[in-house]
């Protein structure tokens, strides 16, 4: 022990020992946010997509709609009709009337800033998460439709049988409207939604919006991007580029 | 009289080993984990689980489905999982299908059970 320790030397070790601590800290702090899903989710993200329209096949949608069928169960509806069956995500041609050039776009639901469909619900079933992710309450969804007839994306189905065999990170069941989930139980576990996943070009891109090393937020700043309906201010989380 | 009274008596007493043995199934990991005494590290207090569990499950969804916290303490997945029944061909039976673990309880108390008109009613089997 040195017993000479003058003031300066005190004040030296101090600030050592101390920025060790904060370094050490800082370590613990980041290491529990690793395991994600244990903590609840904030609106510090948000949550988006970004669809190029130019490089994306019209197989490749076909390819998202069957994974997003295979991932969520849907699709396997025997006693409803064309119209009544469920559909998260589907196939939409546009065409533009002046130039008669045609593109393809994968629509689900756009995950709205301002969701027109928790606006109207009666029973708070439809939601939005804090990190932007619109889902339903399926507990407290009564099957009223208003959000179906408000959605602006006709983005929602409503389920019209019994339906057993079920994924275990997806319940599904008769009188109550479903929709995309930006595959919520995946994004929890730090992956991407299986859509995405399932397309092997850069056509579909997922992403934190507000984080600024994010390869989407660093595409949308560079590339010339659209929301579908932008006129209705709902601030989509889900953006296009080339239509 | 006698034999009418014989014949009630008898019947009271059957019905009664019947809900007793009506209670022994209570899933086959569950079954497995109560033998090597490993079933209070799960529920410490069996009184709690058997009042509470409508209370822990409606915290939990709330939870999972609103904040995203996917633990699997007081999940309904985790309940299925452990508290399931295999058939003699080795395939999982509803767990709300009579004589399982959820039906018996809810039966004889007559309480409906809800949960599996949307939730899965078996573990997913595991993809070889």
């Amino acid at each position: 022990m040195n017993k000479n320790l003058n003031r300066r030397d005190f004040i030296k070790t101090t600030a050592a020992t101390t920025a060790g601590v904060a370094t050490i800290a800082t370590g613990v702090t980041l290491s529990t946010y690793v395991s994600a899903g244990d903590q609840p989710v904030t609106d510090e993200k948000r949550w988006g997509m970004l669809v190029d329209t130019n490089k994306l096949t019209e197989s490749d949608i076909d390819t998202m709609v069957s994974a997003c069928q295979k991932e969520q169960g849907w699709g396997k509806e025997t006693h409803s009709n064309e119209a009544q069956k469920p559909s998260w995500i589907k196939k939409i041609k546009v065409k533009d009337t002046a130039t008669q050039r045609i593109s393809n776009l994968a629509l689900m639901c756009q995950h709205c800033e301002e969701p027109p469909c928790v606006d109207v619900c009666p029973t708070n079933a439809s939601m939005k998460r804090e990190d932007g992710i619109v889902l339903v309450d399926k507990h407290l969804c009564i099957g009223c439709r208003y959000c179906m007839m408000a959605c602006p994306y006709d983005a929602r189905s409503f389920v019209h049988e019994e339906l057993t065999d079920q994924k275990e990170h997806m319940p599904r069941g008769k009188g109550t409207v479903e929709s995309c989930t930006l595959c919520a139980h995946k994004v929890d576990k730090d992956e991407q939604p299986a859509c995405v996943e399932a397309v092997n070009s850069d056509a579909v891109i997922f992403g934190d919006l507000l984080d600024v090393t994010s390869n989407i937020h660093q595409t949308l700043k560079r590339v010339q991007s659209t929301q579908i309906r932008a006129d209705l201010n709902l601030n989509t989380g889900v953006r296009y580029s080339g239509i | 009289m006698n034999r009418v009274l014989l014949i009630c008596i008898s019947l009271i007493i059957a019905n009664v080993f019947a809900h007793a043995d009506n209670h022994i199934n209570i899933g086959d990991k569950a079954q497995v984990l109560k033998d090597e005494g490993k079933s209070e590290e799960i529920h410490p207090d069996l009184k709690e689980i058997r009042i509470m569990h409508p209370e822990f499950l409606l915290h939990k969804r709330d939870k999972t489905l609103r904040q995203g916290v996917r633990t699997e303490s007081d999940s309904l997945k985790a309940c299925v999982d452990c508290h399931s029944s295999t058939d003699t061909k080795n395939e999982y039976i509803p767990i709300n299908q009579q004589e399982q673990f959820c039906s018996t309880c809810h039966a004889k108390v007559g309480i409906s059970l809800d949960c599996f008109s949307c939730h899965r009613t078996t573990p997913t089997p595991k993809e070889d």
